[in-house]
């Protein structure tokens, strides 16, 4: 049951390093089960798959940009409730609350704090 | 009844015959109141002579026959040399002829001794005086004559009824080119002129003697030989014998050639002066002292209105001229006559007798005689209408010009702004190019390096939550590497902030609330720092892009926060300036971005920190240039604060205060 109350978080970065982290950390805090796909074209049907309640997704890709990426999932209909957010390293971010695309953002790099804040503050709102 | 005898006539007897001697004494003086005495007696011619050297005789008694000269000869003797005294001659009986042949050479009377008595002695010599007179007198008148004739410069002549000369006198002898008169004599002027003349003077000379009218004062030209031009003033007039008949004709005749040729000279003159004043355009008049035309110039006419000068002289301004105007014309005459001052050269607006307007150029001199007196006054004016309306259109040209070159200077101007304007365009773009390829490179630095941050800052955070995380070392470890990525992360913001896309999205904004809401969000720098609010009150709307104009201040308040480590205070100060002009507080630069009486919202942010070194202040908004310690600047706060400044065409000037500390002044238009 552990596991139906820990939050599903997808991250979709090339960088296998930053992913790799970020799910150990995340899942060290004990309350999110992480999956990390690292090539961009696969990252539909990886969420298909893995059916995440909240996505993080790069937007500097090879083969593929993020925005495409986001425009296959919200396009799905068995993903299109699931909030993306942006992780950019282009961005600067200022006070936060800024979009691209319509999808809000977070720049790298980022404090866990901010990731968690972040995924709390979506996944309340739905 | 005898007239009384007063006068005593002496007498010389020559006579050698004592006997006659002492019957001529006897004659006498039994005649004593005749007045006749004898007073000697020479016994020969060369005594006698003697005598009427020495003495005075009134008459000589001479006898023919005498001892050293006989005959005609003693008479001739005696005449060459007394030629004065009267003779009378004493002849023996028989020598009545040769006595009387002695008349004529130098004897006033004879007388036979034998036939004498006292009374015929007496009337032969008292006779004998008187021809003496009458010759003498006769003589004197002659000889007056031939002087006048001979000296006199005129040439007079006598003719006779056929018009041969009789007498010419010395003059026209040397006229004709002859030696002596006589040569003329019993000729004709036929012999001495042309036909044409001689024809001529025939003619008149018959009328003359015809009408025994006088011909007074006759000018003849005559051609002479040489060709020289001769002109003589004659006289004729008929020559009467002593019954009243006339004889002939006489004349007298002036040579005046030369009169005539200066006369010509003059009358040429007087032509040639005439058409000189008659032909210049000016107008020439002369008036006496009444106003009366005595002489004017066809100019003059003209304007008058006149055909010619008959229309004109007799008259006065006031036959041609309404009275008003002739009343000021003569009243200015009357004014130069009197005062005798000339009028020179004035310019005046006058009317024509048809009282159409022209501009002229007048000089009135007062006419005045040897001794004084004013005559009248002369008057040369001339007509510069078209000199003045050409002075009129070259002013008017020149004001045109001048107008034409101050619009070309302004046109100029405006050209010169508009290509500093362009240059300074054409400089944005340059740098906007510039910018957007730093910006694409700063994009492609930030991904590059932001993914291998975000790598480590990951690391650093599951490290921190790692058992080992607990120890010292481990810890101050992990803070320090927050820390590293931090300011890397934030070096990589700057360079992200300072090339984003340079496009403003402007509203109108008050500048007081942008200011306070970037006093607020940079409030967790400004921990033990004062802030002191100086915003007016009602200040103009700007146009702003909010967000960009807010992180100027904050990038500003955050600067001048870092200044002043050991606390301070911030003065925030906002006011509406009129720029007038070039003060000590408007640079060149700025002149160039606002125009005078533009209004403008002034924001100036006051430190009390450590200011800025002057040297460095020339270049704080070169990118990565900061005069902050390694570490804790990125050295784009000031560049991305211009960049975002210069697109809302404002300005920004970061100076230090006398008082220590920095004051950031930006100028807003309105």
């Amino acid at each position: 049951m552990e596991s139906e109350t820990k939050k599903r978080v997808f991250i979709v970065d090339d960088e296998s390093g930053f992913t790799h982290l970020l799910k150990l950390t995340l899942e060290r805090t004990g309350r999110f089960t992480v999956k990390e796909e690292n090539d961009g074209t696969k990252a539909w049907l990886a969420a298909r798959e893995f059916m995440p309640d909240i996505i993080f997704l790069d937007v500097v890709m090879p083969k593929i940009d993020g925005g495409d990426v986001a425009k296959q999932m919200t396009s799905d209909p068995m993903l299109q409730h699931v909030p993306i957010i942006f992780l950019t390293a282009i961005v600067s971010e200022k006070e936060g609350g800024h979009m691209i695309g319509g999808f809000p953002f977070i720049s790298k790099p980022v404090s866990l704090q901010a990731i968690t804040e972040c995924i709390d503050k979506h996944l309340r709102a739905s | 009844m005898p007239p009384p005898v007063t006068e005593k006539f002496r007498v010389l007897l020559i006579e050698d015959n004592a006997g006659d001697v002492f019957l001529l004494r006897s004659m006498l003086d039994s005649e004593r109141k005749c007045g006749f005495y004898i007073s000697d007696v020479a016994g020969t011619l060369a005594d006698g002579i003697c005598l009427m050297e020495t003495h005075r005789f009134d008459v000589a008694l001479v006898n023919l026959s005498l001892p050293d000269c006989a005959g005609i000869d003693t008479i001739v003797t005696l005449h060459a040399a007394v030629p004065e005294i009267p003779v009378v001659i004493l002849s023996d009986e028989g020598e009545e002829d040769l006595a009387l042949n002695a008349l004529p050479l130098g004897a006033q009377e004879s007388l036979v001794k034998g036939r004498l008595d006292g009374t015929t002695l007496q009337r032969a010599m008292r006779y004998a005086i008187e021809r003496m007179r009458a010759e003498a007198a006769l003589a004197r008148e002659r000889e007056m004559l031939n002087t006048l004739l001979d000296n006199i410069p005129d040439r007079i002549y006598f003719k006779d009824v056929e018009s041969r000369f009789l007498r010419i006198n010395h003059a026209l002898t040397e006229l004709f080119g002859l030696d002596r008169p006589e040569q003329a004599y019993g000729k004709t002027d036929a012999d001495f002129y042309g036909g044409e003349h001689a024809a001529k003077a025939l003619g008149d000379e018959r009328r003359v003697m015809d009408t025994g009218e006088p011909l007074l004062g006759d000018v003849e030209f005559e051609m002479l030989a040489d060709g020289r031009k001769s002109w003589s003033l004659t006289t004729k007039l008929p020559l009467r014998d002593r019954s009243g008949a006339i004889v002939g004709t006489c004349g007298i005749s002036r040579e005046i050639t030369a009169m005539k040729e200066m006369e010509e000279q003059l009358a040429t003159e007087r032509n040639l002066l005439r058409s000189v004043i008659d032909n210049l355009p000016d107008r020439i008049y002369l008036k006496d002292a009444s106003g009366v035309y005595l002489l004017d110039n066809v100019a003059h006419q003209r304007w008058l209105g006149a055909s010619d000068a008959d229309e004109v002289l007799g008259r006065s301004v006031f036959d041609f001229f309404s009275d008003e105007i002739a009343n000021h014309l003569h009243a200015v005459d009357c004014q130069i006559m009197e005062t005798r001052e000339p009028q020179l050269n004035l310019e005046e607006l006058l009317v024509d007798a048809e009282e159409q307007p022209s501009w002229v150029l007048t000089t009135k001199v007062p006419w005045i005689d040897d001794v004084g007196s004013v005559l009248g006054l002369v008057c040369i004016s001339r007509d510069i209408t078209l000199q003045k309306m050409n002075e009129e259109s070259l002013r008017s040209t020149n004001a045109e010009l001048n107008r034409s070159r101050e619009e070309v200077l302004a046109a100029m101007q405006k050209l010169q702004r508009a290509h500093h304007d362009l240059r300074s365009v054409q400089l944005q773009l340059i740098e906007a190019e510039k910018m957007k390829m730093v910006g694409r490179l700063a994009a492609g630095v930030a991904h590059e390096v932001k993914n291998p941050l975000a790598v480590v800052k990951m690391g650093t955070e599951f490290l921190s939550m790692h058992e080992m995380a607990g120890e010292p070392d481990v810890r101050e470890t992990l803070t320090g590497m927050v820390d590293a990525v931090s300011r890397a992360d934030a070096v990589i913001r700057g360079l992200l902030d300072f090339s984003a896309p340079k496009t403003l999205e402007v509203r109108p904004e008050s500048l007081n609330a942008v200011i306070e809401r970037a006093l607020i969000l940079v409030r967790g720098d400004l921990k033990g720092i004062a802030i002191e609010r100086e915003l007016a009150r009602s200040l103009p709307v700007v146009k702003l892009d909010v967000g960009k104009i807010s992180q100027v201040f904050i990038n500003l308040l955050t600067n001048a926060a870092h200044a002043m480590e050991g606390g301070g205070m911030i003065t925030v100060r906002t006011y509406t300036k009129q720029l007038t002009g070039v003060g000590a507080n408007v640079s060149d630069q700025r002149m160039e971005s606002f125009r005078i009486g533009q209004a403008l919202v002034i924001v100036e942010i006051d430190d009390t920190g450590h200011g800025i070194p002057e040297e460095k202040l020339p270049k704080i908004f070169e990118p990565f240039y900061t005069t902050k310690p390694t570490g804790k600047g990125t050295g784009l706060g000031l560049s991305v604060v211009k960049t975002i400044v210069d697109l809302h065409q404002a300005t920004i000037d970061l100076r230090n205060l006398p008082s220590g500390g920095t004051r950031a002044t930006m100028m807003f238009r309105t």
